[in-house]
Protein backbone atom coordinates (compact mmCIF):
# COMPACT_ATOMS: atom_id res chain seq x y z
CA UNK A 1 0.00 0.00 0.00
CA UNK A 2 3.23 2.45 0.16
CA UNK A 3 3.02 3.73 -3.58
CA UNK A 4 6.23 4.49 -4.33
CA UNK A 5 8.11 7.51 -6.26
CA UNK A 6 6.79 7.47 -9.96
CA UNK A 7 4.06 5.75 -9.88
CA UNK A 8 1.78 8.67 -9.56
CA UNK A 9 2.73 11.42 -11.92
CA UNK A 10 4.28 14.59 -10.26
CA UNK A 11 1.11 16.92 -10.92
CA UNK A 12 -1.15 14.45 -9.43
CA UNK A 13 1.39 13.77 -6.28
CA UNK A 14 1.14 17.21 -5.69
CA UNK A 15 -2.37 17.66 -5.49
CA UNK A 16 -2.25 15.01 -2.95
CA UNK A 17 0.29 16.74 -1.36
CA UNK A 18 -1.46 19.85 -0.82
CA UNK A 19 -4.86 17.64 0.24
CA UNK A 20 -2.90 16.01 3.14
CA UNK A 21 -0.92 18.99 3.94
CA UNK A 22 -4.40 20.14 5.01
CA UNK A 23 -4.86 17.26 7.22
CA UNK A 24 -1.29 17.09 8.61
CA UNK A 25 -2.15 21.01 10.24
CA UNK A 26 -5.25 19.80 11.43
CA UNK A 27 -3.47 17.13 13.31
CA UNK A 28 -1.06 19.54 14.44
CA UNK A 29 -3.65 21.47 15.68
CA UNK A 30 -4.53 18.46 17.53
CA UNK A 31 -1.36 17.45 18.56
CA UNK A 32 -0.96 21.14 20.19
CA UNK A 33 -4.33 21.13 22.17
CA UNK A 34 -4.04 17.47 23.17
CA UNK A 35 -0.49 16.38 23.43
CA UNK A 36 0.26 16.82 26.91
CA UNK A 37 3.23 15.96 28.96
CA UNK A 38 1.73 13.06 29.36
CA UNK A 39 0.60 11.86 25.59
CA UNK A 40 3.86 12.67 24.58
CA UNK A 41 5.92 9.91 25.05
CA UNK A 42 2.68 7.22 24.40
CA UNK A 43 2.87 9.38 20.67
CA UNK A 44 5.86 9.02 19.99
CA UNK A 45 6.21 4.69 21.24
CA UNK A 46 3.11 4.63 19.55
CA UNK A 47 4.64 5.57 16.14
CA UNK A 48 7.68 3.25 16.71
CA UNK A 49 5.26 1.15 17.68
CA UNK A 50 3.11 0.90 14.75
CA UNK A 51 6.57 1.16 12.73
CA UNK A 52 7.60 -2.19 14.40
CA UNK A 53 4.38 -3.61 13.66
CA UNK A 54 4.89 -3.28 9.76
CA UNK A 55 7.69 -5.25 10.29
CA UNK A 56 5.41 -8.51 11.49
CA UNK A 57 4.76 -10.15 8.41
CA UNK A 58 1.36 -11.97 8.58
CA UNK A 59 0.54 -15.35 6.92
CA UNK A 60 -2.32 -14.60 4.30
CA UNK A 61 -2.24 -17.56 2.02
CA UNK A 62 -0.64 -19.58 -0.56
CA UNK A 63 3.18 -18.32 0.44
CA UNK A 64 2.35 -14.69 0.40
CA UNK A 65 2.10 -12.75 3.53
CA UNK A 66 1.26 -8.94 4.35
CA UNK A 67 1.68 -6.56 7.42
CA UNK A 68 -0.98 -4.51 9.56
CA UNK A 69 -1.33 -0.70 8.83
CA UNK A 70 -2.29 0.05 12.53
CA UNK A 71 -4.23 3.36 11.86
CA UNK A 72 -7.14 2.02 13.66
CA UNK A 73 -5.51 0.65 16.29
CA UNK A 74 -3.72 4.47 17.12
CA UNK A 75 -7.00 6.32 16.29
CA UNK A 76 -8.81 4.00 19.10
CA UNK A 77 -6.06 3.84 22.00
CA UNK A 78 -5.39 7.52 21.34
CA UNK A 79 -9.60 8.61 20.52
CA UNK A 80 -9.10 10.70 17.76
CA UNK A 81 -8.41 10.37 13.81
CA UNK A 82 -6.03 13.12 14.32
CA UNK A 83 -3.91 11.06 16.30
CA UNK A 84 -3.73 8.20 13.94
CA UNK A 85 -2.94 11.30 11.05
CA UNK A 86 -0.29 12.68 13.40
CA UNK A 87 1.19 9.06 14.15
CA UNK A 88 1.01 7.87 10.33
CA UNK A 89 2.77 10.85 9.14
CA UNK A 90 5.92 10.21 11.42
CA UNK A 91 6.09 6.57 10.59
CA UNK A 92 5.54 7.35 6.83
CA UNK A 93 7.93 9.67 6.70
CA UNK A 94 11.01 7.44 8.34
CA UNK A 95 9.88 4.86 6.22
CA UNK A 96 10.70 6.85 3.02
CA UNK A 97 13.43 8.86 4.03
CA UNK A 98 15.40 6.19 5.91
CA UNK A 99 14.04 2.77 4.35
CA UNK A 100 12.77 3.85 0.72
CA UNK A 101 9.41 2.27 1.42
CA UNK A 102 6.61 4.69 -0.46
CA UNK A 103 8.32 7.60 -2.27
CA UNK A 104 8.53 11.26 -1.64
CA UNK A 105 6.21 12.67 -4.25
CA UNK A 106 3.75 10.04 -3.29
CA UNK A 107 4.06 10.69 0.23
CA UNK A 108 0.62 13.05 0.59
CA UNK A 109 -1.32 10.21 -1.11
CA UNK A 110 0.51 7.28 1.40
CA UNK A 111 -0.30 9.92 4.26
CA UNK A 112 -3.89 10.68 2.74
CA UNK A 113 -4.41 6.41 2.35
CA UNK A 114 -3.33 5.55 5.46
CA UNK A 115 -3.23 8.39 7.87
CA UNK A 116 -6.27 10.17 7.09
CA UNK A 117 -8.74 7.26 5.56
CA UNK A 118 -7.27 4.64 7.74
CA UNK A 119 -8.19 6.95 10.97
CA UNK A 120 -10.89 8.27 10.13
CA UNK A 121 -12.50 4.93 8.82
CA UNK A 122 -10.98 2.99 11.89
CA UNK A 123 -11.98 5.64 14.63
CA UNK A 124 -15.66 6.36 13.36
CA UNK A 125 -16.68 2.75 12.60
CA UNK A 126 -15.21 2.05 16.25
CA UNK A 127 -17.17 4.45 17.75
CA UNK A 128 -20.16 4.01 15.78
CA UNK A 129 -20.23 0.17 16.67
CA UNK A 130 -19.57 0.49 19.81
CA UNK A 131 -22.47 2.49 20.08
CA UNK A 132 -25.07 0.31 18.24
CA UNK A 133 -23.50 -2.67 19.89
CA UNK A 134 -22.07 -2.25 23.31
CA UNK A 135 -19.15 -5.15 21.99
CA UNK A 136 -15.87 -3.59 22.00
CA UNK A 137 -13.84 -6.85 19.91
CA UNK A 138 -16.38 -6.52 17.09
CA UNK A 139 -16.58 -2.85 17.06
CA UNK A 140 -12.32 -2.94 16.81
CA UNK A 141 -12.32 -5.50 14.39
CA UNK A 142 -14.83 -4.06 11.68
CA UNK A 143 -12.71 -0.93 12.24
CA UNK A 144 -9.89 -2.40 11.94
CA UNK A 145 -10.87 -4.54 9.08
CA UNK A 146 -12.12 -1.23 7.05
CA UNK A 147 -9.20 0.56 8.27
CA UNK A 148 -7.05 -1.85 6.16
CA UNK A 149 -9.49 -2.22 3.20
CA UNK A 150 -10.95 1.33 2.53
CA UNK A 151 -7.02 2.70 2.13
CA UNK A 152 -6.29 -0.32 -0.11
CA UNK A 153 -9.33 0.54 -2.87
CA UNK A 154 -8.17 4.21 -2.46
CA UNK A 155 -4.85 3.26 -3.52
CA UNK A 156 -6.33 1.21 -6.49
CA UNK A 157 -8.18 3.76 -7.57
CA UNK A 158 -5.47 6.70 -6.96
CA UNK A 159 -3.41 4.34 -9.36
CA UNK A 160 -5.76 4.27 -11.69
CA UNK A 161 -5.93 7.42 -12.19
CA UNK A 162 -2.28 7.89 -12.48
CA UNK A 163 -2.23 5.57 -15.36
CA UNK A 164 -0.34 2.96 -13.90
CA UNK A 165 -2.72 0.26 -12.93
CA UNK A 166 -5.96 -0.45 -14.31
CA UNK A 167 -8.88 -0.06 -12.40
CA UNK A 168 -11.18 -3.42 -11.90
CA UNK A 169 -7.45 -5.05 -11.67
CA UNK A 170 -6.55 -2.97 -9.11
CA UNK A 171 -9.67 -2.86 -7.29
CA UNK A 172 -9.76 -6.95 -7.31
CA UNK A 173 -6.50 -7.40 -6.56
CA UNK A 174 -6.00 -4.88 -3.65
CA UNK A 175 -9.68 -5.72 -2.49
CA UNK A 176 -9.30 -9.58 -2.06
CA UNK A 177 -5.77 -9.26 -0.98
CA UNK A 178 -6.29 -6.32 1.89
CA UNK A 179 -9.82 -8.19 2.53
CA UNK A 180 -8.01 -10.67 3.90
CA UNK A 181 -4.89 -9.13 5.41
CA UNK A 182 -8.06 -6.77 7.05
CA UNK A 183 -9.45 -9.93 8.79
CA UNK A 184 -5.85 -10.55 10.24
CA UNK A 185 -5.27 -7.06 11.47
CA UNK A 186 -8.96 -7.40 12.90
CA UNK A 187 -8.35 -10.03 14.77
CA UNK A 188 -4.45 -8.78 16.38
CA UNK A 189 -5.85 -5.40 16.70
CA UNK A 190 -8.93 -6.93 18.90
CA UNK A 191 -5.94 -9.45 20.68
CA UNK A 192 -3.79 -5.84 20.87
CA UNK A 193 -6.48 -3.43 22.28
CA UNK A 194 -8.03 -6.41 24.74
CA UNK A 195 -4.63 -6.83 26.07
CA UNK A 196 -4.28 -3.43 26.68
CA UNK A 197 -7.41 -1.98 27.71
CA UNK A 198 -6.58 -5.59 30.47
CA UNK A 199 -3.55 -5.00 31.69
CA UNK A 200 -3.50 -0.84 31.17
CA UNK A 201 -6.81 0.98 30.89
CA UNK A 202 -5.29 4.12 31.75
CA UNK A 203 -3.38 4.21 28.24
CA UNK A 204 -7.11 3.50 26.24
CA UNK A 205 -8.33 7.41 25.92
CA UNK A 206 -11.70 6.18 23.57
CA UNK A 207 -13.55 4.82 26.71
CA UNK A 208 -12.64 0.98 25.88
CA UNK A 209 -13.18 -1.12 28.63
CA UNK A 210 -12.10 -5.12 28.66
CA UNK A 211 -15.01 -7.14 28.70
CA UNK A 212 -16.06 -8.58 31.78
CA UNK A 213 -14.45 -11.48 33.62
CA UNK A 214 -10.77 -10.80 31.51
CA UNK B 1 12.12 -3.53 7.51
CA UNK B 2 13.24 -3.22 11.04
CA UNK B 3 16.19 -6.07 10.54
CA UNK B 4 17.98 -3.30 8.20
CA UNK B 5 17.42 -0.94 10.68
CA UNK B 6 20.97 -1.64 12.53
CA UNK B 7 22.28 -1.77 9.19
CA UNK B 8 21.48 1.37 7.52
CA UNK B 9 22.65 2.93 10.89
CA UNK B 10 26.00 0.76 11.29
CA UNK B 11 26.15 2.53 7.23
CA UNK B 12 25.26 6.04 8.45
CA UNK B 13 28.14 5.89 10.88
CA UNK B 14 30.94 5.96 8.69
CA UNK B 15 33.03 8.20 7.59
CA UNK B 16 33.47 9.89 3.78
CA UNK B 17 33.50 12.92 2.54
CA UNK B 18 29.79 12.36 1.45
CA UNK B 19 28.84 10.88 5.03
CA UNK B 20 30.35 14.46 6.65
CA UNK B 21 28.41 17.01 4.40
CA UNK B 22 25.57 18.64 6.26
CA UNK B 23 22.33 16.89 6.27
CA UNK B 24 20.66 19.39 4.72
CA UNK B 25 22.24 19.61 1.83
CA UNK B 26 21.72 16.11 1.08
CA UNK B 27 18.10 15.96 1.63
CA UNK B 28 17.27 18.35 -0.79
CA UNK B 29 20.04 17.03 -3.48
CA UNK B 30 18.07 13.94 -3.03
CA UNK B 31 14.42 15.23 -3.07
CA UNK B 32 15.47 17.59 -6.20
CA UNK B 33 16.90 14.79 -7.99
CA UNK B 34 13.36 12.54 -7.28
CA UNK B 35 10.98 15.04 -7.75
CA UNK B 36 13.13 16.40 -11.34
CA UNK B 37 13.32 12.05 -12.43
CA UNK B 38 9.21 12.12 -11.49
CA UNK B 39 8.49 15.63 -13.16
CA UNK B 40 9.55 14.07 -16.83
CA UNK B 41 6.42 12.98 -18.63
CA UNK B 42 5.60 9.06 -19.09
CA UNK B 43 5.22 9.99 -23.16
CA UNK B 44 8.70 10.49 -23.61
CA UNK B 45 10.42 7.14 -23.33
CA UNK B 46 13.62 8.48 -24.76
CA UNK B 47 13.79 11.97 -22.37
CA UNK B 48 12.75 9.31 -19.11
CA UNK B 49 16.37 7.07 -20.16
CA UNK B 50 17.94 9.95 -21.13
CA UNK B 51 17.86 12.00 -17.45
CA UNK B 52 17.88 8.64 -15.76
CA UNK B 53 20.80 7.84 -17.15
CA UNK B 54 22.53 11.00 -16.36
CA UNK B 55 21.24 10.96 -12.85
CA UNK B 56 22.22 7.09 -12.50
CA UNK B 57 26.08 8.62 -13.55
CA UNK B 58 25.41 10.71 -11.07
CA UNK B 59 24.60 8.51 -8.51
CA UNK B 60 27.25 6.33 -8.81
CA UNK B 61 30.13 9.09 -8.51
CA UNK B 62 28.42 10.28 -5.20
CA UNK B 63 27.99 6.77 -4.23
CA UNK B 64 31.94 5.73 -5.09
CA UNK B 65 32.81 8.64 -2.87
CA UNK B 66 31.02 7.30 0.28
CA UNK B 67 33.29 4.21 0.90
CA UNK B 68 30.42 2.00 1.03
CA UNK B 69 31.03 -0.62 -1.11
CA UNK B 70 28.35 -1.74 -4.11
CA UNK B 71 27.31 -4.72 -2.32
CA UNK B 72 25.65 -2.59 0.34
CA UNK B 73 23.75 -0.93 -2.45
CA UNK B 74 22.59 -4.16 -4.54
CA UNK B 75 21.50 -5.62 -0.75
CA UNK B 76 19.43 -2.51 -0.23
CA UNK B 77 18.12 -2.33 -4.15
CA UNK B 78 17.28 -6.17 -3.58
CA UNK B 79 15.07 -5.39 0.15
CA UNK B 80 12.89 -2.72 -1.59
CA UNK B 81 12.91 -4.13 -5.27
CA UNK B 82 10.61 -7.13 -5.56
CA UNK B 83 7.13 -6.01 -4.09
CA UNK B 84 6.84 -3.18 -6.38
CA UNK B 85 9.38 -4.57 -9.56
CA UNK B 86 6.03 -7.85 -9.41
CA UNK B 87 3.48 -4.58 -10.08
CA UNK B 88 5.75 -3.41 -12.48
CA UNK B 89 6.29 -6.23 -14.27
CA UNK B 90 2.35 -7.09 -14.55
CA UNK B 91 2.37 -3.58 -16.28
CA UNK B 92 3.12 -5.53 -19.58
CA UNK B 93 0.08 -7.19 -19.45
CA UNK B 94 -2.06 -3.82 -19.38
CA UNK B 95 -3.00 -1.60 -21.93
CA UNK B 96 -2.48 2.32 -19.97
CA UNK B 97 -3.71 5.83 -20.88
CA UNK B 98 -0.64 6.92 -22.13
CA UNK B 99 -0.68 4.70 -25.97
CA UNK B 100 -3.53 5.13 -28.15
CA UNK B 101 -1.89 2.25 -30.36
CA UNK B 102 -0.98 -1.27 -29.16
CA UNK B 103 0.76 -4.13 -31.26
CA UNK B 104 0.87 -7.73 -29.92
CA UNK B 105 4.21 -9.47 -29.12
CA UNK B 106 3.06 -12.38 -27.53
CA UNK B 107 -0.11 -13.93 -26.97
CA UNK B 108 -1.12 -15.96 -24.16
CA UNK B 109 -3.88 -18.29 -23.00
CA UNK B 110 -6.92 -16.79 -21.56
CA UNK B 111 -6.88 -13.83 -24.18
CA UNK B 112 -3.85 -12.42 -22.15
CA UNK B 113 -1.58 -10.42 -24.37
CA UNK B 114 2.23 -8.60 -24.13
CA UNK B 115 2.09 -5.41 -25.49
CA UNK B 116 5.45 -3.77 -27.31
CA UNK B 117 3.80 -0.11 -25.76
CA UNK B 118 3.50 -1.84 -22.08
CA UNK B 119 6.89 -3.47 -22.36
CA UNK B 120 8.08 0.06 -22.96
CA UNK B 121 6.04 1.79 -20.23
CA UNK B 122 7.38 -0.53 -17.43
CA UNK B 123 10.64 0.16 -18.61
CA UNK B 124 9.85 3.97 -18.29
CA UNK B 125 8.94 2.99 -14.91
CA UNK B 126 11.50 0.92 -13.57
CA UNK B 127 13.85 3.46 -14.91
CA UNK B 128 12.38 6.55 -12.55
CA UNK B 129 11.82 4.03 -9.47
CA UNK B 130 15.07 2.81 -9.82
CA UNK B 131 16.95 6.05 -9.74
CA UNK B 132 14.58 7.56 -7.03
CA UNK B 133 15.47 4.36 -4.89
CA UNK B 134 18.90 5.13 -5.48
CA UNK B 135 18.97 8.59 -3.97
CA UNK B 136 16.82 7.24 -1.08
CA UNK B 137 19.60 5.12 -0.39
CA UNK B 138 22.20 7.22 -0.61
CA UNK B 139 20.57 9.76 1.76
CA UNK B 140 19.96 7.27 4.38
CA UNK B 141 23.20 5.30 4.28
CA UNK B 142 25.45 8.48 4.49
CA UNK B 143 23.45 10.31 7.00
CA UNK B 144 22.70 9.50 10.83
CA UNK B 145 18.85 9.49 12.03
CA UNK B 146 19.42 12.56 14.23
CA UNK B 147 21.48 14.14 11.83
CA UNK B 148 18.85 14.03 9.74
CA UNK B 149 16.06 15.18 11.94
CA UNK B 150 18.22 18.14 12.57
CA UNK B 151 18.93 18.98 9.16
CA UNK B 152 14.57 18.52 9.35
CA UNK B 153 14.26 20.76 11.84
CA UNK B 154 16.96 23.55 10.42
CA UNK B 155 14.94 23.81 7.45
CA UNK B 156 11.08 24.16 9.29
CA UNK B 157 9.70 21.40 10.00
CA UNK B 158 6.89 22.16 12.94
CA UNK B 159 7.97 21.81 16.45
CA UNK B 160 5.68 19.17 17.39
CA UNK B 161 7.04 16.66 14.27
CA UNK B 162 10.24 17.32 15.55
CA UNK B 163 10.28 16.50 19.24
CA UNK B 164 8.07 13.41 18.57
CA UNK B 165 10.01 12.53 15.63
CA UNK B 166 13.14 12.45 17.60
CA UNK B 167 11.49 10.39 20.59
CA UNK B 168 10.48 8.24 17.98
CA UNK B 169 13.51 7.64 16.12
CA UNK B 170 14.88 6.56 19.88
CA UNK B 171 12.09 4.17 20.41
CA UNK B 172 12.96 2.39 17.07
CA UNK B 173 16.47 1.25 18.32
CA UNK B 174 14.45 0.18 21.79
CA UNK B 175 11.75 -1.79 19.31
CA UNK B 176 14.50 -3.17 17.03
CA UNK B 177 15.99 -5.33 20.16
CA UNK B 178 12.78 -5.85 21.24
CA UNK B 179 11.28 -7.11 18.02
CA UNK B 180 14.99 -9.44 18.31
CA UNK B 181 14.38 -10.62 21.58
CA UNK B 182 10.14 -11.45 20.64
CA UNK B 183 11.32 -13.28 17.40
CA UNK B 184 14.08 -15.28 19.60
CA UNK B 185 11.57 -16.09 22.30
CA UNK B 186 9.06 -17.16 19.70
CA UNK B 187 12.10 -19.63 18.12
CA UNK B 188 12.68 -21.40 20.86
CA UNK B 189 9.40 -22.37 21.85
CA UNK B 190 9.65 -23.44 18.20
CA UNK B 191 6.69 -21.28 17.25
CA UNK B 192 6.48 -20.52 13.81
CA UNK B 193 3.53 -18.23 12.26
CA UNK B 194 3.94 -19.92 8.95
CA UNK B 195 3.72 -23.43 10.40
CA UNK B 196 0.31 -25.12 9.08
CA UNK B 197 0.35 -28.16 11.48
CA UNK B 198 -0.52 -25.13 14.29
CA UNK B 199 -3.89 -23.65 14.18
CA UNK B 200 -4.93 -20.71 12.39
CA UNK B 201 -6.77 -18.68 15.19
CA UNK B 202 -3.61 -20.09 17.34
CA UNK B 203 -1.01 -18.21 15.71
CA UNK B 204 -2.87 -15.38 15.07
CA UNK B 205 -3.64 -15.11 19.04
CA UNK B 206 -0.07 -15.27 19.75
CA UNK B 207 0.99 -12.71 17.22
CA UNK B 208 -2.00 -10.22 18.85
CA UNK B 209 -0.66 -11.01 22.19
CA UNK B 210 2.93 -10.68 21.22
CA UNK B 211 2.23 -7.10 19.84
CA UNK B 212 0.13 -6.16 22.56
CA UNK B 213 3.15 -7.44 25.12
CA UNK B 214 5.48 -5.07 22.87
CA UNK B 215 2.98 -1.60 22.87
CA UNK B 216 2.92 -2.06 27.06
CA UNK B 217 6.70 -2.91 27.58
CA UNK B 218 7.28 0.36 25.11
CA UNK B 219 4.75 2.31 26.81
CA UNK B 220 6.50 1.07 29.99
CA UNK B 221 9.45 2.39 28.58
CA UNK B 222 7.98 5.74 27.69
CA UNK B 223 6.84 6.37 31.33
CA UNK B 224 10.51 6.02 32.47
CA UNK B 225 11.69 8.18 30.07
CA UNK B 226 8.88 10.20 30.54
CA UNK B 227 9.90 10.48 34.33
CA UNK B 228 13.29 11.21 33.69
CA UNK B 229 12.63 13.72 30.82
CA UNK B 230 10.43 15.49 33.81
CA UNK B 231 13.63 15.08 36.34
CA UNK B 232 15.69 17.20 33.48
CA UNK B 233 13.59 20.24 33.50
CA UNK B 234 10.89 19.05 31.12
CA UNK B 235 7.74 21.19 30.21
CA UNK B 236 4.69 21.43 28.21
CA UNK B 237 6.51 24.16 26.45
CA UNK B 238 9.89 22.04 25.79
CA UNK B 239 11.02 21.76 22.13
CA UNK B 240 14.35 20.44 20.98
CA UNK B 241 16.65 22.88 20.49
CA UNK B 242 18.64 23.06 18.01
CA UNK B 243 22.01 25.32 17.36
CA UNK B 244 22.29 27.62 14.13
CA UNK B 245 24.29 25.85 11.95
CA UNK B 246 25.25 27.96 8.44
CA UNK B 247 26.57 26.09 5.85
CA UNK B 248 30.60 25.78 4.86
CA UNK B 249 31.46 27.21 1.64
CA UNK B 250 31.97 23.81 -0.22
CA UNK B 251 28.78 22.32 0.43
CA UNK B 252 27.07 25.72 0.05
CA UNK B 253 29.24 24.90 -3.65
CA UNK B 254 28.79 21.14 -3.56
CA UNK B 255 24.56 22.19 -3.43
CA UNK B 256 24.79 25.14 -5.88
CA UNK B 257 26.83 22.72 -8.88
CA UNK B 258 24.27 19.53 -8.01
CA UNK B 259 21.17 21.92 -7.86
CA UNK B 260 22.63 22.86 -11.56
CA UNK B 261 23.11 19.83 -12.46
CA UNK B 262 19.42 17.75 -11.44
CA UNK B 263 17.65 21.35 -12.66
CA UNK B 264 19.99 21.79 -15.93
CA UNK B 265 20.00 18.17 -17.36
CA UNK B 266 15.86 17.71 -17.80
CA UNK B 267 15.64 21.30 -19.19
CA UNK B 268 18.49 20.62 -21.85
CA UNK B 269 17.36 17.25 -22.77
CA UNK B 270 13.91 18.32 -23.10
CA UNK B 271 14.91 21.72 -25.16
CA UNK B 272 17.63 19.75 -27.42
CA UNK B 273 17.13 16.70 -29.10
CA UNK B 274 19.71 14.92 -27.66
CA UNK B 275 18.75 11.77 -26.58
CA UNK B 276 20.79 8.73 -25.15
CA UNK B 277 18.64 6.16 -26.66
Amino acid sequence: MHIPDAFIPIWQGAIYWIIALVFIALALKWARNEMNEEKLPLVAVLAAGIFALQSFNLPVSMGTSGHLVGGALAAIILGSPFAAIFILTLVLIVQAVLFGDGGITTLGTNIINMGVIGGFVGFYTFRGLMGVSKNMPVSVFFAAWLACLIPALCCAVEMFVAGTFPLMEGLVAMGIYHAIIGVIEGFVTVAAVYLIATARPDLIDSGVVAPAGA
Amino acid sequence: MIEELFQIERDAYRDSIVHRIDARVKIVIAFAAIIALVAVPYSDRDMVYTVGAFFFVFFCLLWCCTNLSFGVYLRRIWAIVPLWGIIILFQVFFRNKYYTDYHVVMSLPLGISIYAESIEFATILFVKFLVCISFIILLSSTTKMHEMLEGGARMGMPAEFALALGMMIRYLFVFGYMYRKVNETLATKCFDVFDRHLPYRYRLRQLGYTIGTMFIRSYEQGERVYTSMLCRGYGRESYLFFERKPLRAGEWAFLSVSLLFIITIPFAVWLTSFRLV
